[in-house]
């Protein structure tokens, strides 16, 4: 299984509208990050040499890892998406 | 624009589609409100759909009509390391027969199937529609507002039936404090497309026989397990990971499931398989000590969102606690409106009815299993002393044999230490 290729085995419909908004300055006083390895969809990147959280949430399985995990309550926005957006299960 | 309806249910999984069924049957105007494009869209677990002898009582040719996959026949648990496992495996025809003890069942036909019951039953399911707020009226709950859309739904009452993270129940003050990560775990599963003659012969399966599995030691030294169950013609394989543990590991999720599925002893189960689907969930593990406020003023809290799971380790159950509780509260409200009163003091009798049920006497009676659960020696110690103890028992090589106390008590005292082991029997028999 390669998390790179998870568009390949799950499907999405993307809203242009993001479901959560990460403030990643916020990220980068973190002591923690655990969001970075516990989201199973890899949707935050921290980069060390760039001392910089990346997020993007087009693969975010919605599960709420980060949400819970989050101990610096650093999301301006963390909702599930509009109606008929997100990840679509098929046979799970 | 908005609508008025008797009642109002977040959520068209098990619990609210049980809900919203009661209360329909019963005459109630009832809104299903999902935010999927169906029911089930959205849903994952582990999964095995265990007896629900609840709503058996409301349909009871339940098991004749449900999207059915296999039914558990076969149960195991197999303690494994990165190298070795040991198994020990539990079958009876009892459970080879109705009423059967379990089934696999896939969530987007099975909830599907379950919300078109309440459907059927009068219920009227919106889809699409997710939840953004509870709307107040003179200090009571009044509705519900709908993200992206304008005008709202409008009831005395509102079942919270949105999941293990309910930010309805968190909106209306019955989830204090917030979500606390060493009370959740986030699950992972690879669906694995296998023929079914496959699946019957390497796993001893005929007919409809269903095969379920539970591993320990296979998390890399994070709390938690794996899991492999047998659908008809595929297999769930996954992992679930205890999030306080999980987040000061450094590991992730997907990498742990790639080790999990090549260990030698399960990439050959897996073998020939092709991944179709891969998902992830997060599950309310606290156990009882997670509960949060059920009722409040014109509103009930039921299923995940309740916390109502019992993670024991043993037998993992949502579903059953989640169909049985949303029935409850539906029973309630329809009693609500006999008293035309939406108040805590009569919707409290939800609690009262939880109370009384076994869903709340087996959370109640493994409160301490958790705790258990928070011992990090189960997840890499243990299983790593039972595989070695074994191979020593099972080695023949010339050398003379240590008898088999001995042996015991001399890989207790290496890998685990003799004082923890006593401790930990001790949290294990009060836990369990």
């Amino acid at each position: 299984m390669n998390i790179d290729e998870i568009f390949d085995n799950t499907s999405f419909t993307i809203d242009r509208e993001p479901h959560i908004i990460l403030d990643t300055t916020v990220c980068t006083g973190c002591d923690n990050r655990g969001c970075a390895n516990s989201c199973p969809a890899r949707c935050y990147s921290w980069s060390e040499e760039e001392q910089k959280m990346t997020f993007v949430y087009d693969g975010c399985l919605e599960c709420g890892t980060c949400y819970v995990v989050c101990h610096r309550n650093a999301f301006t926005r963390w909702r599930y998406p509009r109606g008929g957006f997100g990840v679509a299960y098929r046979m799970t | 624009m908005s609508k008025n309806y008797q009642a109002i249910v977040i959520g068209a999984g098990p619990a609210g589609s049980s809900a919203a069924l009661t209360m329909a049957r019963a005459g109630l105007d009832v809104a299903l409100v999902e935010r999927g494009t169906f029911p089930g869209e959205k849903n994952m677990f582990g999964g095995i759909l265990h007896r629900m002898t609840s709503i058996e009582e409301i349909l009871p040719d339940f098991w004749e009509r449900a999207p059915l996959e296999r039914h558990i026949a076969k149960k195991g648990t197999t303690f494994m390391t990165d190298q070795a496992s040991f198994h020990v495996q539990h079958e009876t025809v009892n459970f080879d027969r109705a009423p059967y003890n379990g089934y696999t069942v896939f969530r987007p036909n099975f909830d599907r199937w379950l919300a078109e019951e309440a459907v059927k039953a009068g219920a009227t399911l919106i889809t699409r529609s997710t939840v953004d707020d509870l709307v107040l009226k003179d200090g009571r709950i009044a509705g519900v507002s709908i993200q992206g859309r304008s005008g709202q739904l409008n009831a005395p009452v509102v079942i919270a039936a949105d999941g293990v993270l309910s930010f309805t129940a968190q909106k209306a003050g019955l989830r204090r404090p917030t979500f606390n990560a060493d009370q959740m775990a986030v699950g992972v599963k690879a669906l694995i497309d296998m023929p079914r003659e496959m699946i019957d012969e390497r796993f001893g399966l005929v007919r409809d026989q269903g095969f379920a599995n539970e591993f320990v030691g296979c998390t890399g030294g994070v709390r938690g397990g794996g899991f492999l169950y047998t659908n008809y013609d595929s297999l769930s394989v996954g992992l679930v990971f205890h999030l306080g543990s999980l987040r000061i590991s450094g590991k992730t999720p997907y990498d742990l499931l790639n080790e999990f599925m090549e260990q030698p002893q399960v990439a050959k189960l897996v073998r020939g398989g092709r991944l179709q689907e891969y998902s992830a969930h997060l599950i309310p593990e606290g156990g009882y000590n997670m509960i949060p406020e059920v009722v409040g003023n014109g509103i009930l809290v039921t299923g995940d969102a309740a916390a109502l799971c019992n993670a024991t380790g043993v037998n993992l159950e949502g579903i059953n606690l989640a169909s049985h509780s949303g029935i409850l509260a539906g029973r309630t409200v329809v009693e609500a409106h006999e008293r035309n009163d939406f108040s805590t003091k009569t919707l409290k009798r939800y609690k009262e009815r939880l109370d009384l049920s076994w869903i709340m006497q087996d959370l109640k009676g493994f409160k301490n299993a958790p705790k258990m659960l928070h011992i990090n020696r189960i997840y890499n110690e243990y299983p790593d002393l039972v595989c070695s103890m074994m191979e020593h028992i099972y080695r023949i090589d010339g050398t003379p044999k240590m008898s088999i106390p001995k042996l015991v008590l001399r890989e207790v005292k290496k890998k685990v230490g003799l004082k923890n082991a006593i401790s930990d029997a001790f949290t294990a028999w009060r836990a369990l």
